[in-house]
């Protein structure tokens, strides 16, 4: 008996509820369906984690779940999510130790229960409400607007409009004026002349009897409504003022719109078109908004500007500033520009080879050969940097074989022209005697160049490997023997000095000619320390890379003997 | 007809008044607490050393607790009513109330009472030289992962919380606190009076 009744209020129930559900489940499926913690089945880690997060708001900046805000805050609550999702717990469990710990406030989406509930109600029913009042008084306005038309005017008044109407003069009304009656005299004098154009376009013959007999009907009885309501404002301003304003004022503007208004379907169409609108915007804002990445950067990224991202367009702009600079010849402002990309991409091979360019010309040979090379690293083929290799080979080093190695790979990549002339050219005059190893043809070239660097001037010394360190030498490899002032930790290099291609052990001498800054004396107490870089290229440290120092560093200009070995293996 | 439309417009006008006056009102920043009458979460804090020249307080001395080691955990201060307080060095309340907090444990350190400070989104560094300015003599610990902070819901620090024997919250005041308030609400403490709401002073939001 008991469990018939149950099955029968069960049976009467379930429909109704499942009514109900499935309402809920479309109003919900709206809300949710975008979000990705429902999109997703079996995400990793990061994945949940960041769905996870994206439902916490973020304590720092209330409107940012802690997925997309930036503050350290966030990022603790972030790492807290990951750890607790490691443990095993499920996200509702996280979410509800965040929800004990900072309360409701901390889920961006309100329960679904409880008071939280209201958020989620209040809107749809708001939007009904709206709806219901929007279709009411268009309703009613389209009903009133009927119902105005067919008014049967006090013949009293008409008669005064007839009579006022031909004499009626252009009165000089205060147009600012909002009061009632003010507005009442505009409208009426307004009407008077409509009356006064009537009349003169039917006499011209502009007009047919039929229509000027409707529409002089029309504009009379309207006049006489005015008419009357301006009697009724004299007799009320009269007695009193205040709540009473507001009759004559609304009656006012029933007789103002004359005109076929606007119909009801009209008036949906604009409705549906700024709800269309509304919610388009809403969308697509709430989905191209993100946080600022920087400074100088828009919620929107690109999303409405349509600007590549600001760091890639800064470096383009920032190349172009270095190359005008550079053809104006202001080295200083051309320097900043490159130096600025190469701080952002230190590979950058056109910055690098501008750079190499304008070490070359204030005769840093080994600087501009690294920066040629570090070019050469990214683009092998990159016309400027061989241009330039082959130059500060060829003018700065005297390695006239190397030169002419750089020089032949050149050429077959140039266009016919003057440049591609230009390097035959300077093939035909580099020296066949060059031939010889670069090592042994440099201290005496350079000794004959420069007075400067006798021997007095120099260190010199052997360098070898520790015979414990076996591994191959790259025929990339370059070595670098570095001179930096004694007494400091690191500081930049007094004088570099590089060796392609070396073969130990190697005899090296360090001198004036090495300096970083050309034409300061080399003197003093320095610290050497030698650099085999497998890849030749001194921006990027190699797994095989070794290094060594002088045991009896710091040494003092003009010792020999300086002998280094190579025994320290970089990871 | 205009009484109708008056209450009409009034009944419209009014919830939507209302709602802005309390939106308003509202400091959405500010987060109330569900700790309050709660268990304390527990934690183990790395404590600081005293700062020079301050003589070393050594828990062990009233506790009898983990004499010399440099950890503490909530759960050793059980018994006692504890003034929990986070802190940055660079939040500006944080350094008004210091020399507050400080008065403040001068005169009740005798008491079965403990201070103890934890610095939160702070460095090292920082934290100690904040301990060594205003010659902090209370136990200070740092939370390095921030997960402390979390724990006890902390938004914008300073932030107080006032624990009993049982280990249940009784009191949260956000932002800076006078010593006259510390020692009112630690002794309620420590008698197990809840407070029913937080307080609240100057706060600077975290990080």
């Amino acid at each position: 008996m008991r469990i018939t009744t149950l099955r029968t209020i069960y049976s009467i129930v379930i429909p109704r509820n499942v009514r109900i559900q499935a309402r809920l489940i479309l109003v919900l499926s709206l809300l949710l369906f975008t979000h990705p913690l429902y999109a997703a089945d079996a995400p990793d880690l990061e994945q949940q984690t960041r769905a996870i997060s994206a439902d916490l708001r973020c304590v720092v900046c209330q409107n940012l779940s802690i997925a997309d805000s930036p503050s350290e805050m966030a990022q603790q609550m972030r790492a807290i999510v990951r750890e607790q999702l490691q443990a095993g717990k499920s996200p509702q469990e996280i979410k509800d130790y965040f929800v004990s710990k900072y309360g409701e406030w901390v889920l961006l989406k309100p329960a679904t229960r409880g008071i939280s509930l209201l958020v989620w109600v209040v809107p749809f029913v708001a939007l009904l409400i709206g709806l219901a009042l929007g279709i009411f008084f268009i309703r009613r306005w389209v009903a009133k607007k009927r119902s105005a038309q067919p008014v049967t005017a006090d013949p009293k008044l008409l008669a005064r409009v007839r009579e006022e109407f031909a004499n009626a003069e252009t009165e000089k009304l205060d147009l600012e004026d909002p009061s009632p009656r003010a507005q009442l005299l505009q409208e009426r004098s307004r009407l008077y002349t409509d009356l006064n154009e009537l009349e003169f376009d039917y006499q011209a013959g502009k007009l047919s009897q039929a229509d000027y007999v409707g529409l002089r009907r029309d504009i009379e009885t309207i006049a006489s409504t005015v008419l009357g309501n301006l009697d009724e404002v004299a007799a009320s301003t009269a007695r009193e003022k205040g709540a009473e304003r507001r009759r004559p004022a609304a009656k006012q503007t029933e007789v103002a719109q004359p005109k076929p208004g606007v119909r009801g379907w009209q008036v949906a169409v604009g409705a549906a078109f700024l709800l269309v609108f509304g919610l388009t915007l809403g969308v697509v804002l709430t989905n191209s908004l993100r946080p600022r990445g920087g400074e100088g950067d828009s919620i929107t990224g690109d999303f409405l500007t349509g600007t590549p991202t600001a760091s890639k367009n800064d470096l383009s702009a920032l190349l172009q500033e270095g190359r005008t600079a550079f053809n104006k010849q202001d080295m200083r402002k051309a320097i900043d520009a490159f130096k600025s990309v190469l701080a952002a991409n230190p590979n950058q091979p056109e910055a690098n080879s501008y750079m190499g360019v304008i070490l070359m010309q204030a005769g840093h040979a080994d600087g501009a050969l690294m920066a040629f090379d570090k070019a050469l690293s990214v683009a092998p083929n990159f016309p400027m940097a061989l241009w330039g290799k082959g130059m500060a080979l060829y003018q700065g080093k005297q390695d006239y074989a190397g030169a002419r190695e750089v020089f032949e790979k050149l050429l077959p990549l140039l266009p016919p022209g003057n440049d591609r002339e230009a390097i035959v050219k300077v093939l035909a005059e580099i020296p066949a005697a060059g031939q010889k190893p670069k090592m042994a043809a440099k201290p005496a070239a350079t000794a004959a160049a420069s007075s400067s660097s006798s021997s007095a001037g120099q260190i010199t010394g052997r360098i070898t490997i520790d015979p414990k360190i076996n591994g191959a030498i790259d025929p990339q490899a370059a070595l670098f023997i570095i001179a930096r002032p004694a007494g400091g930790g690191g500081g930049p290099p007094v004088a570099v000095k590089k060796v392609d291609r070396p073969a130990f052990p190697l005899s090296y001498s360090l001198g004036a000619e090495n300096m970083m800054t050309q034409g300061m004396p080399f003197t003093g107490k320095l610290t050497i320390t030698v650099r085999l870089d497998q890849d030749g290229n001194p921006g990027t440290r190699g797994p095989g890379d070794l290094d060594g120092d002088y045991k009896k560093n710091p040494v003092d200009v003009g010792s020999k003997n300086v002998d280094i070995v190579l025994d320290q293996v970089g990871k | 007809m205009a009484w109708r439309r008056l209450i009409i417009t009034l009944a419209v006008i009014a919830p939507v008044l209302w709602l802005l006056a309390f939106g308003f009102q509202r400091d959405a920043r500010y987060i109330k607490t569900p700790l309050i009458a709660k268990q304390a979460a527990p934690f183990t804090v790395t404590l600081f050393d005293p700062p020079t020249g301050v003589r070393e307080i050594v828990l062990s001395e009233r506790s009898g607790s983990t004499g010399g080691a440099r950890k503490l955990s909530l759960a050793d201060l059980r018994g006692r009513a504890v003034f929990l307080n986070f802190w940055a060095s660079w939040c500006p309340p944080c350094r008004e109330e210091a020399r507050d907090l400080e008065a403040a444990w001068q005169k009740v350190k005798d008491k079965n009472l403990v201070f103890l400070g934890v610095a939160l989104q702070d460095t090292e560094k920082d934290s100690r030289a904040f301990l060594e300015e205003f010659k902090i003599t209370y136990l200070n610990g740092r939370d390095e992962s921030g997960k402390i902070g979390v724990d006890y819901g902390t938004w914008g620090i300073p932030e107080s919380f006032f624990i009993d024997a049982q280990g249940r919250i009784t009191y949260k005041h956000v932002g800076g606190i006078r010593a006259t308030l510390v020692i009112a609400k630690l002794e309620e403490a420590a008698k197990g009076i809840v407070s029913a709401q937080e307080g609240k002073g100057d706060i600077t939001p975290v990080r």
